[in-house]
């Protein structure tokens, strides 16, 4: 019996393992692209507790990168060859991709670890600010995205984004 | 002697799949557009989104339908007034649905509403399709859409108004077999 659980349990942990690798890879793709660190966030480890007992839009941890003052994000056809040569590789796929002109802001979301639960890297960049974000959403979630592509973004924006009309 | 068929089969179906190439114009495209969308859905995310469909129901017809697909792809562009996308930016694409091996099925040119739908189906063999090309042009929006994989027309309808491609406001399975 444990000699058929292990192969088991050592691929989920494989598994796991891999979305927080991939997590790593792209802040340090970004960090590299742009010259910048990530921003340190207070109380991340609080809003990690906040998301895996309630849960939004359907979501399971949270892994949240903040980046700063970068140069600029804002040409789109030099961030999508970024995307695609440096993020979009091995296992992540771009599923939808928004772009909104007047305010600079491109969105990318990536499909990670396929399954029941599916790993999603959330990419936004504005012109000098980008964010990360690495969730696990069930597959309601998953098709309430797809339903939808244009609107998906917002289904992870917070409620200060929401506010500001961003 | 039975590798032959089976490595025929190989090669043959990627090509009979073949996804339509998107121009590079399409880019310059997204720099003048307010807003822009893309979607891509590849085959094992479809597949995956096809399990968790009910099998009952008014999901039963886009699980069928997603069981057979190998990709969606949607772009869609959004201007913030008219004349800012060239009509021969799409020449590149209907240069690849020409017959024999597509056949536009349905072009609609409203007047009233300035609006311009070609869909283009390409024959997958027994009654089903092997990819579908929407071209939606509007004075201030673009949507292209391509579909690869084998679907049965009388599911067709289902797809619109999921994954971002528009919804169809005509019977798209009846004019299939009407047109064949």
């Amino acid at each position: 019996m444990t000699s058929r659980l292990l192969p088991l349990f050592l691929a989920a942990a494989g598994a796991a393992a891999g979305a927080g690798h991939e997590f790593d890879r792209v802040v340090k793709a970004i960090e590299q692209q742009y010259g910048v660190k990530r921003t340190h966030i207070p109380l991340m480890g609080l809003a990690n507790f906040v998301v895996k007992v309630a849960h939004p839009a359907g979501s399971a941890g949270l892994k949240l990168a903040v980046f700063e003052d970068l140069p600029d994000a804002g040409d789109p056809a030099e961030l999508n060859r970024f995307m695609t040569d440096k993020i979009c590789t091995g296992r992540l796929h771009p599923m939808i991709v928004t772009r909104e002109r007047p305010s600079g802001e491109s969105t990318y979301i990536l499909t990670g670890e396929l399954g029941k639960s599916t790993d999603l890297f959330i990419a936004t960049f504005e012109p000098h600010e980008a964010t990360v974000i690495e969730v696990t959403v069930n597959m309601e979630t998953l098709l309430k995205m797809l339903a939808a592509p244009g609107k998906a973004r917002g289904m992870f924006e917070s409620d200060r984004d929401r506010d500001d009309g961003r | 002697m039975r590798i032959v068929p089976i490595l025929l089969i190989a090669v043959l179906t990627p090509l009979a799949a073949q996804e339509i190439k998107m121009p590079a114009s399409l880019d310059k495209l997204a720099a003048k557009a307010d807003e822009t969308v893309d979607v891509t859905l590849d085959g094992p995310l479809l597949k995956l989104v096809g399990k968790f469909l009910s099998s009952e129901g008014e999901d039963q017809p886009a699980r069928k339908i997603l069981s057979g697909l190998q990709s969606i792809t949607v772009k869609s562009y959004e201007f913030s007034s008219e004349g800012q996308y060239d009509p021969a930016d799409l020449e590149e694409i209907r240069a690849q649905v020409k017959a024999p091996a597509w056949s536009r099925i349905v072009g609609v040119r409203s007047k009233k509403d300035r609006e311009n739908v070609d869909v283009y189906f390409k024959d997958g063999g027994n009654g089903n399709l092997g990819g579908i090309v929407v071209l939606c042009a509007e004075p201030r929006e673009l949507t292209i859409v391509s579909v690869v994989g084998t679907i049965d027309p009388s599911q067709l309808a289902s797809l619109g108004g999921q994954f971002g491609i528009p919804r169809f406001d005509f019977e798209i399975g009846a004019t299939w077999r009407d047109a064949k």
